[in-house]
């Protein structure tokens, strides 16, 4: 394909992406990025945060969607508001910490103040203003988010009025969610372990394509796993954790693992990794164990600790893992500029023990400076420069495309090292950016 | 544990014991590095100015079980971020101290900067660094290195050894 003017570029979206393999244009393209912000991050529904960050009427944490700043608040009236973090007078970011509580919220350039719903609650020096000025014109607030909602305490909005609501967006995806809140002997989680951010020189989708690429894991983390075939223990009590290689018995129980794409919306996710099987024999453990089973009976209780998912990409800004448990949310910057913030899950109820255990171990496989996250990071900066030549003009997502399994609901799933999530993804990424989805 | 050659440790030892911990990590000689540890040693670099507790997300919380693992990876021929390696340059200064902390140990505290540069891209970390020392079998040992960078709520690119 040759690339044109903008107008032709984008008139030529539907060619960019086809079953196997998409466009190179789509890592490096500062139109299609745009159009991106507008089409994807500017209709579907986004994580924001999730409850633990902001317990109390007056909480707020701020964050940025795609490329818009917002707040996310508990206002007086106990409900959760996203709104945009954009005064309504000069448009000047209103709330610069990045979480506290207050009663209102006040622009520091001309002082007008912001209810915590984000409607305007006062103007400074008010009679300067003409009798044609209408200070009730909603845009002179801070604006909320049109759509708000949660599923199992996490807090999503979406830009656009129109959609799915949540549930159906979520489609099979909910259940990851499901699976890890089973995990806790509440039936909650917290987000209230602090964050780490990493940075990588490469487009956004590099970082959601990962997560669900099981393709890459014994090239990319070589490094990663010793002599005798295993990786470093990534849990607790671990001395050293999975086989990983590309050969042999490993290679075997890695094709294994099951592989799943939604029909619409892009969500994906890959099968459990084959850790340690056994559970940990400690008092630590068991102290959890008889949690958990007061909550779910014995035999429920087993079931829940044999998880079935690795990771899950959430189209397009964030994805769980049930391994090492964290949520990752994905901050595009530019086009070849990304942040990932990751978040410590803590399981509600376990022994605080466990859960600063799994915190730690987390510091060493998804900090910026962790043993597996920074060769991921390498390789998508590679991509991202190595994109640039001439050589081809595509990216190929074709592994497994013969063996998908559609299922009646429209949903595909597949086994082991395939690029069926990805694939999955790509669908969703043309319906969205040629707004065929409503 | 000897606490009488610790009540010997002077201000300038202390400054030549941390200028030579830097200059280890600075020639990548980082099973020595390891070695200065006691054996309950932590290396920490906090994610928040006034992180009281690594029971939140930090950069580094390295015991040495993790440290061993880490650098076994940087020694790996196919370390991919690390092909080629960061180079690195320290600066310790402004070292304060020795301060007694109850009868075992001293708290020094400086300054640090490290620049590091990898394929066209130089980076420069600051931060104030605090470390708890022990006398472990006539040695000086740390039992604590926290290096509080002061951008350290930030977004990093990948990083892959200690400041």
């Amino acid at each position: 394909m040759r690339c044109g003017t903008t107008d032709e570029k984008l008139s030529d979206l539907s060619r960019l992406v086809d079953d196997a393999r998409v466009h190179r244009s789509l890592y490096s393209d500062p139109d299609i990025f745009a159009l991106e912000m507008k089409r994807i991050f500017g209709a579907s529904w986004l994580l924001v945060g999730h409850e633990s960050q902001i317990p109390n009427n007056g909480d707020y944490v701020t964050t940025v969607l795609g490329l818009q700043p917002v707040v996310m608040v508990r206002h007086t009236d106990g409900d959760v508001y996203v709104v945009y973090n954009s005064c309504g007078h000069r448009g000047a970011i209103v709330c610069n910490e990045d979480q506290g509580n207050t009663k209102l919220f006040q622009c520091a350039y001309h002082a007008w103040t912001f209810k915590t719903n984000g409607d305007l609650d006062a103007i400074a020096m008010p009679r300067g203003y003409g009798v044609a000025f209408d200070s009730c014109d909603p845009s002179l607030g801070m604006q909320r988010l049109p759509r708000v909602a949660s599923y199992g305490g996490f807090i999503f909005a979406s830009q656009s009025r129109d959609g799915p609501d949540l549930k159906e967006w979520l489609g099979g995806a909910s259940s990851s969610i499901d699976e890890i809140l089973a995990r806790s002997p509440t039936g909650e989680i917290e987000l209230t372990a602090g964050m780490h951010r990493y940075l990588y020189r490469g487009n956004w989708k590099l970082q959601l394509e990962n997560v669900v690429d099981m393709y890459h894991v014994p090239f990319s983390h070589e490094s990663t796993v010793s002599r005798s075939g295993k990786q470093f223990g990534r849990r607790p009590g671990e001395k050293a954790a999975s086989e990983i290689s590309s050969k042999g018995r490993a290679a075997v129980r890695w094709e294994e693992r099951t592989a799943w794409g939604a029909a619409r919306y892009g969500h994906s996710y890959t099968g459990h990794q084959p850790v340690a099987e056994s559970l940990p024999d400690t008092d630590l453990f068991r102290e959890y164990m008889a949690a958990l089973e007061e909550r779910h009976g014995a035999s429920k209780a087993m079931e829940v600790l044999q998880p079935t998912r690795h990771n899950t990409a959430y189209f397009p800004n964030f994805s769980l893992q049930a391994l090492n448990m964290h949520v990752r949310v994905i901050q595009p910057i530019s086009v070849d500029r990304t942040e990932v913030r990751v978040y410590p899950i803590r399981l509600k109820g376990a022994p605080a023990e466990m859960n600063n255990g799994f915190v730690r171990h987390l510091n060493i496989t998804h900090s910026a400076a962790s043993l597996i996250q920074t060769d991921d990071l390498e390789c998508f900066r590679r991509c991202q420069d190595g994109g640039r030549a001439q050589n081809s003009e595509w990216v190929w997502f074709a592994r497994g495309a013969e063996t998908d399994q559609f299922l009646p609901n429209g949903d595909v799933t597949n086994r082991g090292t395939v690029e069926t999530p990805q694939r999955a993804m790509y669908r969703a990424w043309r319906s969205y950016m040629l707004e065929d989805h409503q | 544990m000897n606490t009488a050659s610790l009540s010997r440790v002077d201000l300038h030892t202390a400054s030549q014991f941390l200028t030579m911990e830097a200059k280890l990590l600075d020639d990548r000689r980082f099973n020595e590095w390891i070695d200065l540890f006691t054996d309950d040693g932590i290396y920490w670099v906090p994610l928040r100015p006034e992180q009281q507790s690594p029971d939140e997300a930090s950069l580094f919380y390295d015991t040495k079980d993790f440290m061993r693992t880490r650098f076994e990876r940087l020694a790996h021929p196919r370390i991919h971020s690390q092909i080629p390696y960061h180079r690195t340059c320290r600066i310790v200064g402004s070292v304060m101290g020795p301060d007694a902390v109850g009868d075992d140990e001293i708290c020094v505290k400086s300054t640090l900067m490290m620049a590091d540069y990898r394929q066209g891209v130089q980076r420069l970390f600051a931060g104030h660094v605090e470390h708890r020392l022990r006398v472990d079998k006539n040695e000086l040992k740390i039992s604590m290195k926290r290096v509080n960078l002061i951008n350290c709520d930030d977004a990093f690119e990948l990083i892959a050894v200690p400041f």
